[in-house]
């Protein structure tokens, strides 16, 4: 039979999942069952794992209170530094996480702002505090940019509707706007969930990866790798994954349904000038 | 007057209103027509409170309402696409604005009920809209904006999605709704149809600017300018019944008689309209099947493309002809001559 190119296409494409598959199942296949609980029980796992939940929770709630309204004004308003701030959103696709990290360090290290925050006894740089804003700074475009596509497919003749039966901005917003959005913000927080509790290179870098004490998953199986701590690192590999799992799986399901109502996709687009 | 709309210019970049300017009386119909991209759906929204005029001033009632917010404006909007709120049901979708006036719950069912039963939708309000009809679901958007009782309500295009057969179905349901409601109406559509059914005032929008303002049949048969004449096309005639047949009815157009093939009740004013492609030019008396012959003279002989556009006056009336150039030099029809105009009764369409 003669190799066509779709026959090499869907080869490759098999490949490759296979290949991941597998090197996932190793995660679970390698260890012993016995060490893995072993891991599971021991204090600096139970600590990791709760600094993580805890982190990510509260930076879940920072981000998504924050993505909405930023992400509602990017596709309702126009306004003076609108371009700017919509190329936030783009910026996670290329910005390398590390240097997110040193930048935040040096902000709240080095500069004026820093040294004021620490005056008032806010104190970012090697602390958990420190965990919570770079979680936040990681997540936060992945979250604005899902709930602006969630906005923009809403027609804001909705809101228009909403607004000459008698209601003003902000309750149009909450009894309209908040209500259809509703699928495409729960997606948002799934997946600025899932990007907390993975989010390494920002926080290493500006919370310090302390034994501990700024010990949150990632760092704890950085860490365990480097003592050769195998059985460790592979515990925590083991958690985040199934937190990862069903997110994606959470996220699909959300984003399935979505698709099935797109019937409101609007015709027209254009952009309210006046409020 | 109720609505004055003065020299309201909007720009938004890429498109301009300029300068538009219209009245419209209490409990008037206007229907707003012109080519796609006019800015219809933009003055309409301009009004609801969708966007802010550079100048000129919308004055209801004599208030000012360019300086108010759409939820204070007490103007109504219905979209051709229903937007029925989907994550509530029909009766909460009608409920949504009478709630905000924080009325009593019974209070509330009484408008539901009677707002209804003029539009005939008692037995969806426990339906959802994704569950509705398009005619269906449009009943729902105009009962939702009619039930706050507007002082304007804004329709756009209202029944462009729906067939044939339920447009009418709306349009005699939106007339009777109009009565019982008293309310004024600015209505935005392609469709002539809804002019002859239902406008009192009609306005032609073209490229930003409002060009001719009047009654139907001022604007079908006498248009301010080629423009108007050529998007209009049609003729309309302002008629009585004055003999009623088995097969239709002879009319009486500003003395001009003419045979129709509609049936109606004698001694009723209707409105006909005539195509202009459905006349037949003739030089001479000619004896044919067609009922309706009449003898006229050419005010006017235009050529534009591959249409050459006539105006004859026959009487009273002026009607307009359409056909081709090369007929036109063959009958050497030019301004002053005499013809006679042929068409069937059949082509005489009455619309109200
Ligand atoms: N927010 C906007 N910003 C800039 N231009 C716009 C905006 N909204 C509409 N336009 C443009 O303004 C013009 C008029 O639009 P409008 O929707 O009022 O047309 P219309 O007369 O309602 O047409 P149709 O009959 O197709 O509905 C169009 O060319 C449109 O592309
Ligand atoms: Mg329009």
């Amino acid at each position: 039979m003669q190799l066509k190119f779709r026959h090499f296409c869907i080869i490759l494409s098999l490949i490759f999942t296979f290949s991941l598959i597998v090197a996932i199942a190793s995660l679970f296949i390698v260890p012993s069952p016995s060490e893995i609980i072993d891991s599971m029980r021991s204090a600096e796992m139970i600590y990791s794992l709760k600094l993580t939940l805890i982190t990510s929770s509260i930076s879940t709630v920072i981000v998504i209170f924050t993505a909405i309204p930023m992400s509602y004004a990017l596709s309702r308003y126009s306004f003076w530094g609108k371009s700017i701030v919509k190329s936030i959103i783009d910026l996670p696709m290329a910005f390398p996480e590390l240097v997110l990290g040193l930048a935040l360090l040096l902000l709240f290290g080095k500069t004026a702002i820093g040294s004021a925050l620490s005056y008032v006894g806010i104190n970012i740089v090697f602390t958990k505090l420190g965990i919570v804003v770079a979680q936040v700074f990681t997540a936060l475009p992945f979250a604005t940019r899902i709930a602006y596509t969630t906005f923009e497919s809403i027609n804001p003749r909705y809101e228009l509707v909403s607004r000459t039966l008698g209601y003003g901005e902000f309750e149009t917003f909450k009894n309209v706007t908040l209500p259809l959005a509703k699928d495409g913000i729960l997606a948002s927080t799934i997946i600025t969930f899932a990007r907390c509790v993975g989010a390494f290179g920002a926080v290493l870098i500006l919370a310090g990866g302390s034994y501990m004490n700024t010990e949150v998953l990632p760092v704890t199986l950085y860490l365990n790798i480097s003592y050769g701590n195998i059985g460790m690192a592979i515990t925590s590999g083991i958690v985040l994954i199934i937190v990862s799992f069903i997110a994606i799986y959470a996220f699909e399901k959300l984003e399935g349904a979505k698709n099935v109502s797109k019937n409101r996709k609007p015709e027209h687009r254009f952009r309210r000038v006046q409020t | 007057m109720f609505l004055k709309i003065e020299n309201l210019s909007i720009d938004l970049g890429e498109f301009k209103l300029e300068d538009a300017s219209l009245s419209v009386e209490q409990g008037e119909y206007a229907v707003l027509i012109g080519p796609t991209g006019s800015g219809k759906s933009i003055l309409l929204e301009t009004i609801a409170g969708f966007y802010r005029p550079e100048h000129g001033s919308i004055k209801l009632k004599d208030k000012e309402l360019t300086v108010l917010p759409p939820e204070k404006r007490n103007v109504s909007v219905v979209y051709q696409d229903y937007m029925l709120f989907p994550h509530m049901n029909v009766y909460d979708n009608i409920a949504y604005g009478i709630r905000k006036k924080r009325r009593s719950e019974t209070d509330i069912e009484q408008s539901i009920e009677k707002v209804s039963n003029v539009l005939k939708i008692k037995h969806l309000l426990h339906r959802h809209p994704d569950t509705l009809s398009g005619g269906e679901q449009q009943r729902v958007a105009i009962a939702r904006a009619l039930v706050v009782e507007p002082e304007l309500l804004l329709m756009d295009e209202p029944f462009s999605a729906l067939d044939i057969k339920t447009r009418e179905e709306l349009r005699t349901l939106v007339k009777d709704a109009m009565n019982e409601y008293r309310t004024t109406v600015i209505h935005v559509t392609h469709d002539f149809e809804d002019v002859f059914a239902l406008a009192t005032q009609v306005a032609v929008l073209h490229e930003g600017k409002i060009i001719q303002v009047g009654t139907p049949e001022e604007v079908f048969s006498r248009p301010v300018s080629e423009f108007v004449a050529d998007f209009v096309g049609t003729n309309a005639l302002r008629c009585t019944i004055e003999k009623k047949e088995d097969s239709g009815c002879m009319l009486n157009c500003n003395g001009v008689k003419l045979w129709c093939a509609d049936s109606g009740t004698e001694g009723d004013s209707v409105t006909v309209a005539i195509r202009p492609e459905s006349i037949i030019i003739s030089r001479e008396m000619v004896h044919t099947s067609a009922r309706n012959v009449l003898q006229g003279t050419v005010q006017s002989v235009v050529t534009r493309g591959h249409l050459t556009w006539v105006t004859v006056k026959v009487q009273n009336i002026t009607l307009r002809v359409v056909i081709t150039p090369n007929s036109a030099e063959l009958l050497n029809i030019h301004e002053g001559v005499e013809v006679y105009l042929i068409f069937k009764a059949s082509g005489v369409r009455m619309v109200r």
